[in-house]
């Protein structure tokens, strides 16, 4: 290698630094602000997560502290067995959640598929209702449907919780929008290998909308898991609240100020399902509104 | 093997008829093609016999039983389609066992038989595969399999091999009329391509406008066309038709020309021409000719050939077939026949 060679070499380097130095400087505003709106929505779980495992003490210290100095599981034990615990509000919660997704199921899929691909009268006038259903706000709905429960005296039990959401306008919409999406040879090359409607439905389209329909089962989950003024109104005893009315208990409880460690506790368990769900669900979620089918 | 009848079939869509009374006997165990242009009623006349998509009225009889009413699952039939239309989230084993499941069929009878099939379409190490991870040529032979581990009577195929590459295109064609000559069912076959027509044949069934133009084998069909839109239709180039003083047309095919220096003596039909454009075709070549006003095309081994010449073009008198003004054949013998020769030597 002569000297011009290595010269060249150096002036290289140095104009490739220069470029990466450039390259930085101008990328530098938009990744702060990036970083910045990150630190902001990600702050507040940090702080429920951190403040569930502080004593009580610390969490009202000033100035605060942004790890636990005496890390403590005590919360967690008083919440799961305290006197007042939230096991039965849990349970309230994963039986209400689990209900209504499998009645939601059982009543989207074929509603969806029919809407789809069958024809049959009234078949416009009927999804015209289902999509005007979707576009009346919930809060109009509460005192005909809390008089309707109560003159069934099935107030005092988990139904008025459960059987109002058994049909899911917008999941059947989403649902019969992606059933349109397939081949209609594939649902003939069915019918001609011998299967029946049902089969049909279930072994050859859904599957091919497992996505959509993982979509919706995780929106309403989520949905139905955090509803709050929903379960408030329309029951009278803690026997049938759910999760949501325990953490909002425990912010009544004012005795002794409030006891931020507990509620700080109560959330972390009542989002916790919800972090998972999405962990393992979020990319079957943008699946389903990105469609790829087999050619 | 079956044999089917189609009686006054009728299909209307949205008040619009795209069939009109078609009346057909699909003859048994043998390979017969419906071939027409684009939108003229052959796949819906599939669909007819597949039973996805019904007749609006009229009758499909299969072994002298009419299975109009018959659902599609239960007429003893397959059907391939021009998409494959595989069950994208099944493997291939799951996709050929479906038919066979829905009808009950026995563990080790369907094991057995899809070890068959499997290996008779070349698909035996690829039996747990997705079939979004094979190609276009193996997705179309779970298509084939599908419908051969049914075992029907009639295999009914919608361009199977339009979205294939032109190589693969020709072995499969092969393929399936050995795959034809096999099993010895009732194929009936879709395509608006003439020349996989012409070579897979046994029986050609003409469509135009949603209704039966000719029928016959592809030698029939080729040499002896009741009408100009069969002649045109068949063979590439197609016929050349040309129109004489009173309405008659004269056609012959582009290979029956011959070429000639000087005159020809003793052929009715001899004109000058001009050679406009050569294509080399390999053994033949194919030359666009202008005979005064008009134009034909010309297949030709006659190296010689070349944009600009002018020689003389004849055919022999037994080479020109007449039609009508209204495109059907005129079938004359005789002394009409020299007539209808005189006229075209006048053009």
């Amino acid at each position: 290698m002569n000297a011009m060679e290595v010269q060249q070499e150096k002036e290289d380097a140095a104009r490739e630094r220069r470029r990466r130095v450039k390259h930085f400087f101008r990328r530098l505003p938009g990744d702060a602000v990036k970083i910045a709106v990150i630190v902001l929505f990600a702050f507040p779980f940090y702080w429920m997560i951190t403040s569930a495992f502080k004593g009580y003490y610390e969490t009202i210290q000033v100035p605060p502290t942004l790890w636990p100095k005496n890390f403590t599981f005590e919360n967690i034990k008083e919440i799961l067995t305290g006197q007042d615990n939230l096991m039965h509000y849990l349970a309230n919660s994963v039986i209400v959640t689990a209900a209504v997704l499998a009645i939601q199921v059982a009543v989207m899929v074929p509603a969806a598929y029919a809407f789809a691909i069958r024809n049959f009268p009234l078949k416009n006038l009927l999804f015209g209702i289902v999509l005007v259903s979707f576009m009346i706000p919930e809060q109009i709905t509460y005192i005909s449907v809390y008089l309707m429960f109560s003159k069934a005296k099935m107030i005092n039990s988990l139904w008025p919780q459960i059987l109002p959401f058994g049909a899911n306008a917008f999941g059947i919409f989403l649902l019969r929008q992606s059933f349109r999406q397939i081949d209609g040879e594939v649902l003939e090359a069915a019918r001609l290998d011998d299967a029946g409607e049902m089969k049909i439905m279930f072994k050859v389209a859904l599957p091919m909308c497992r996505s959509t329909l993982i979509a919706v089962i995780m929106f309403s989950a989520i949905s139905i898991w955090n509803s709050y003024f929903w379960p408030l109104v329309m029951t009278n005893s803690d026997l049938y609240r759910p999760l949501t009315l325990f953490v909002e208990k425990l912010k009544q409880d004012t005795d002794c100020g409030l006891q931020w460690n507990l509620i700080m506790t109560g959330n972390l368990v009542l989002v916790l399902p919800i972090l998972v769900i999405y962990c393992f669900a979020s990319r079957q979620v943008i699946r389903a509104f990105t469609y790829n089918g087999v050619k | 093997m079956a044999r089917i009848e189609l009686r006054h079939i009728t299909k209307e869509f949205g008040g619009v008829g795209v069939i009109r009374d078609l009346n057909l006997v699909i003859p048994d165990g043998k390979f017969t093609v419906l071939v027409g242009p684009s939108g003229c009623g052959k796949t819906t006349l599939l669909r007819v016999i597949a039973g996805i998509g019904p007749a609006t009225s009229g009758q499909v009889v299969m072994n002298g039983q009419d299975i109009t009413d018959v659902g599609p699952g239960k007429r003893d039939i397959a059907m391939v389609f021009q998409n494959y239309a595989i069950y994208p989230t099944m493997s291939v084993r799951d996709n050929i066992e479906f038919g066979l499941k829905n009808k009950k069929v026995p563990k080790e009878e369907r094991q057995r038989r899809i070890d068959e099939v499997s290996r008779m379409t070349g698909l035996t190490g690829l039996l747990d595969r997705k079939p979004s991870t094979l190609s276009g040529g193996q997705r179309q032979r779970i298509a084939l399999a599908r419908a051969m581990v049914k075992n029907p009577q009639v295999f009914l195929m919608d361009e199977p091999l339009s979205n294939l590459d032109a190589k693969l295109r020709n072995s499969m064609r092969s393929e399936l009329i050995e795959m034809h000559r096999r099993l010895k069912a009732t194929f009936v076959y879709v395509t608006h391509d003439q020349v996989e027509a012409m070579a897979m044949a046994d029986m050609i069934v003409l469509i135009n406008k949603g209704q039966i133009v000719q029928k016959g084998t592809p030698r029939q069909l080729y040499s002896d066309p009741d009408h100009v839109f069969t002649a045109q239709f068949l063979g590439t180039p197609p016929m050349n038709i040309l129109p004489c003083e009173d309405g008659t047309q004269v056609g012959f095919r582009p290979e029956k020309a011959i070429f000639t220096e000087t005159r020809p003596k003793g052929r009715a039909f001899c004109r000058p021409a001009e050679i406009v454009t050569c294509e080399m075709l390999g053994s033949e070549s194919v030359c666009k000719v202008k005979l005064g006003l008009q134009t034909v095309m010309i297949k030709s081994a006659d190296e010689t050939l070349e944009p600009g010449r002018r020689l003389w073009l004849s055919t022999e008198d037994d080479s020109l077939l007449f039609f009508d003004a209204a495109g059907n054949r005129i079938r004359a013998e005789g002394e009409e026949r020299e007539k209808l020769c005189r006229k075209a030597a006048e053009g």
